[in-house]
């Protein structure tokens, strides 16, 4: 069988509507046991109470945050490299989601540094590295759509995308450095306690969930841009003819 | 060819005076604002000095990037440029080295100045200078990568800004705790060794992406 | 299956916030692809029409 003809956007598009199905329906029963498991089955925190729950749909959202973005600027350089329009668009349609992961778990550690830590926000290492992120992603959605060609903001994209990959170290090493810098004059943070038993199943399950949820809802995405690109260079063609 | 790159921009850049002239006014303005926000008090003034002065010439630096491959690129030279033999690497370096003369030395001379508005001590203005003469040249390199992407684009001084301020961030934090520790009477060493192996990787790396970036932009 | 105490001692405002926020995120992204896809079909039914894209030589 010849995998290789799904490079190509008018064969990806049937297989991915076929795929998503497949990831979507997991995706919903693992949100609903995670959900299940977490809140009925986990006994309350010794530390932290019950508030550690928002745990398990916070350190999903991170996880995937980050993990989308080294994905995206993956499929961003393998378009760029290889010329595949395909990886391009994966690229543009996994940009979106990830920026939404990266937002909701600053939301969720906002609302659960409320609760234990007294404050909605507090410049701590991790949420202000995934504050910078969500830049990162904005940068590189409002690059993409500022560019009208769809090949200049596929490649413009793709040196955005890798050189970011590249700094994600150096800002996450940067910030921690100034984070333990200035912590004498800040709040202390609490340690996160350590996770076991059924606290630790609800987590990987919603992370699971959360991964499937985002393959599929990215197929649904690249669809959507592919079906876009195809009508606009048809209409481009017959304003030219 | 390097020379020659760099001596043409200063040139043209000695032509249009205004233009290096009004960022170098803008980063003044821009840190004279502070005080009059936060109010007179000498101590807090001491200790918000670096990050004021460090964000201020951060934003300064985005106004002058939006010039840097501009002109060339709307008169044609930009695409001359890119057909010539010689690696584009090397043009993309000197008219880094001829942005950062025109651009950022301005701003490295004048910081003592704004030091001495914030109530600074000789030491940590010594400090502050050395910090910024290290982490500018970064700032106009990883800014040519922003400014060579988003060559032509409506609003693009904006875009740049988006871009390139979150990669800007390490430097900041280094540049910044370098004067920091100086005022506080700590060694600002570790963050001058970081902020300048920081630069010497810029040097290496960002006119390669910057390239990558012209070619993508003008074809 | 113990039902938890809904209001989850002091915390129940968070994790509830937390939680809705995110449905409503993941509810966003949903209904503006659907909105995208539909906005699409309309498209390929009732293209909207550039000027100058017929072959009239008189507007």
């Amino acid at each position: 069988m010849n995998v290789y003809k799904y490079a190509s956007p008018t064969n990806f598009y049937p297989l991915a509507g076929k795929m998503i199905p497949w990831f979507a329906t997991p995706a919903a029963i693992l949100f609903a046991v995670g959900l299940f498991v977490g809140f009925f089955i986990a006994p309350p925190d010794f530390q932290q109470g019950d508030a550690y729950r928002i745990m398990f749909i916070h350190v999903p959202a991170a996880w995937l945050g980050m993990f989308l973005y080294v994905l995206m600027a993956i499929y961003a350089g393998i378009g760029w490299a290889f010329n595949a329009r395909l990886a391009s668009m994966m690229a543009s349609s996994i940009s979106v989601t990830g920026a939404m992961f990266t937002f909701i778990s600053l939301v969720t550690g906002a609302f659960w540094g409320k609760p234990t830590w007294g404050v909605w926000w507090v410049w701590d290492a991790r949420m202000t590295s995934t504050l910078i992120l969500l830049f990162l992603y904005i940068g590189f959605i409002s690059l993409q759509s500022s560019i009208e060609d769809p090949r200049r903001a596929d490649r413009a994209g793709a040196v955005l995308a890798l050189v970011g990959v590249i700094n994600v170290p150096i800002i996450y090493f940067s910030v921690q450095w100034w984070n333990t810098l200035h912590q004498g004059a800040t709040i202390r943070i609490l340690q996160k306690p350590t996770i076991r038993g059924s606290m630790l199943w609800s987590m990987l399950i919603l992370l699971a969930a959360c991964w499937l949820y985002s393959v599929a809802v990215v197929l649904i995405r690249v669809r959507c841009i592919i079906l876009e690109r195809e009508q606009n260079a048809a209409r481009f063609a017959e304003a030219t003819l | 060819m390097l020379r020659w790159v760099v001596w043409r921009d200063l040139i043209l850049a000695w032509r249009r005076r205004a233009d290096a002239l009004s960022t170098l006014f803008f980063f003044v303005i821009v840190v004279s604002l502070f005080p009059l926000g936060i109010g007179p008090e000498t101590e807090l003034l001491r200790s918000i000095a670096p990050g004021v002065v460090w964000v201020a010439a951060l934003l300064a630096s985005m106004l002058s990037l939006g010039r840097l491959f501009a002109n060339d690129y709307q008169d044609g030279t930009l695409e001359q440029l890119l057909l010539t033999p010689q690696p584009l690497y090397l043009v993309v370096l000197g008219k880094v080295a001829a942005q950062w003369l025109t651009s950022e030395l301005p701003l490295v001379c004048m910081a003592p100045l704004l030091g001495v508005q914030f109530g600074v001590s000789n030491d940590t203005l010594v400090v502050l200078v050395l910090s910024l003469a290290l982490g500018t040249p970064v700032l106009s390199m990883i800014g040519s990568i922003g400014a060579a992407l988003t060559l032509g684009l409506r609003s693009s001084s904006v875009l740049i800004s988006i871009l390139v301020l979150p990669l800007y961030i390490p430097v900041l934090i280094f540049g910044a705790g370098a004067v920091e520790a100086s005022i506080i009477g700590q060694s600002p060493a570790p963050h001058i060794y970081l902020l300048g192996a920081i630069t010497v990787l810029s040097l290496i790396f960002a006119p390669w992406a910057t390239s990558a970036a012209l070619r993508i932009s003008v074809e | 299956m113990n039902w938890p105490d809904l209001s989850f001692g002091r915390y129940g405002f968070y994790i509830w916030g937390s939680y809705l926020f995110a449905l409503v995120a993941i509810v966003w992204e949903l209904v503006s692809l659907s909105y995208r896809k539909k906005s699409q079909k309309q498209e390929k039914t009732s293209p909207r029409v550039l000027r100058g894209s017929t072959n009239e030589t008189t507007s």
